[in-house]
């Protein structure tokens, strides 16, 4: 039978770290050689991006890789009230995603400031960083985050591809 | 080797120590992906949100005629039918109807204002094959979760992974012969985590209403009491550590209903409730 032994220390919530943008690369695309491809958008697409995913942070274009096939591997944030998580999404030569995978899930709470200020205090912060933190995070429960946002994020992701990444058609 | 992806409207960690054991890191990832691909097969069968689940098929059909059903989805009715039972009835997934009236779940048939049979009403027949005396409504939201978590187990058991966790958005299994720290979010301070000890070879789920909208007038309660078919309200976090998933998730509905940590369903599926 499963045993418990009750105890309590607070703790805080903080980061995790899953993988790496290499390693998510080649869990997504085994077998695929990427080549980096930044994408710059017009303030036309990124208005559509926008409308279509109720996502307002601006688009990082900057973390987007393109194989010879036509396949896109691409890097982009969750920004919510209460965690930012970056993630990896693959979308195969036929314009359908392939698979995500979750690289980072910082949270935080409490915060009073604007969200780009929430944000700012991730910058700069090293792997080392949040293998420290790691350690006090592990297992929580009673914790359903809802993937919602990340839904939201893939679809302006999509509106992007079929916008502005997507070979046109003849 | 831990890995994250989105499932069951939540975040799913995988987590596998190899230990001693022979396996490349490609093949690590490969059993890591084929335990993802079962939560994702719960996902696709039983979601009420999607309207080509064979849940959804199972809503719409079972009152008119016997359908035969994935053994998974049948073993996950066939527990929630054991635990309606141990429970006299306050465990109960024909709640679909008042989730889809309070704007919860999606709707996916014609109003109607008939009365919604339960889990009392569904035939079970091995093999596979089910039907229901009265139309139903039926959410596996309280059950379906752990059963994932316990099937992405049984894959990296079976892979002989010497020790492991499945995370999904708090419903969580360990095996191995390492115990893991236990963590829960405390309800009267959603940023402060409590240490509640560790956990070995086991499974624990909880269930509280950290990310509701109090604003709204509107209750966003995902629990039902049955008896009543009203959404229960509640501001303690309610968890229970058992063997399997499936009974820690389904378990914690018959804490959060009863407020009773001592009801004796929980000793019947060798559980523990804990209350904060």
């Amino acid at each position: 039978m499963a045993g418990i032994a009750i105890a309590s220390a607070p703790l805080y919530a903080h980061a995790k770290i899953y993988i790496s943008v290499d390693q998510a690369q080649k869990l997504i695309f085994p077998n695929k050689q990427f080549t980096k491809y930044p994408v710059v958008l017009t303030e036309d697409i990124q208005d559509k991006m926008q409308s279509a995913s109720s996502v307002s942070h601006p688009f990082k274009g900057d973390r987007t890789w393109k194989a010879s096939d036509g396949s896109w591997f691409i890097i982009d944030e969750v920004v919510g009230k209460h965690e930012m998580i970056t993630y990896a999404v693959g979308i195969s030569s036929n314009g359908t995603v392939q698979s995500i995978e979750i690289m980072e899930y910082v949270e935080s709470y409490g915060y009073e400031v604007a969200e780009e200020g929430w944000r700012k205090q991730f910058i700069g912060k090293g792997a080392d960083d949040a293998i420290k933190l790691k350690k006090d995070i592990q297992n929580i429960s009673g914790a359903t985050l809802s993937c919602k946002h990340l839904t939201d994020g893939i679809k302006r992701i999509m509106v992007m591809y079929d916008l502005a990444l997507k070979p046109k058609a003849k | 080797m831990i890995r994250c992806k989105p499932l069951l409207g939540t975040y799913v960690e995988i987590s596998a120590e190899i230990g001693s054991i022979n396996m490349t890191s490609f093949e690590l990832d490969e059993v890591i992906n084929k335990s993802f691909s079962a939560i994702k097969l719960v996902q696709d069968l039983m979601g009420f949100h999607h309207p080509d689940s064979e849940l959804s098929k199972i809503n719409i059909l079972a009152h008119t005629k016997v359908l035969e059903i994935h053994p998974w989805t049948f073993e996950v009715l066939r527990i929630a039918k054991e635990i309606h039972k141990a429970s006299s009835g306050i465990f109960d997934c024909g709640v679909g109807s008042r989730l889809v009236e309070a704007g919860l779940l999606p709707n996916h048939q014609i109003a109607s204002t008939q009365a919604w049979g339960g889990l009392a009403d569904l035939i079970l027949e091995k093999p596979n094959l089910m039907s229901s005396m009265r139309p139903i409504q039926i959410d596996l939201g309280g059950i379906a979760k752990g059963f994932a978590v316990d099937k992405a187990v049984e894959i990296l058991k079976s892979a002989t992974i010497e020790s492991g966790l499945v995370n999904a958005g708090g419903d969580m299994r360990v095996f191995g012969a390492q115990s893991q720290e236990l963590l829960i979010r405390s309800p009267a301070n959603p940023k402060e985590l409590l240490s509640i000890g560790s956990l070995k070879d086991g499974a624990v789920a909880s269930t509280s209403l950290y990310y509701s909208d109090a604003a709204n007038s509107q209750s966003r309660s995902p629990i039902v009491n049955p008896m009543t078919m009203e959404q229960i309200e509640f501001t303690d976090s309610y968890s229970v550590i058992a063997p399997r998933c499936i009974y820690a998730d389904a378990l914690t509905k018959i804490l959060a209903i009863t407020k009773n940590s001592t009801h004796p369903c929980f000793a019947e599926f060798s559980a523990h409730a804990i209350r904060i």
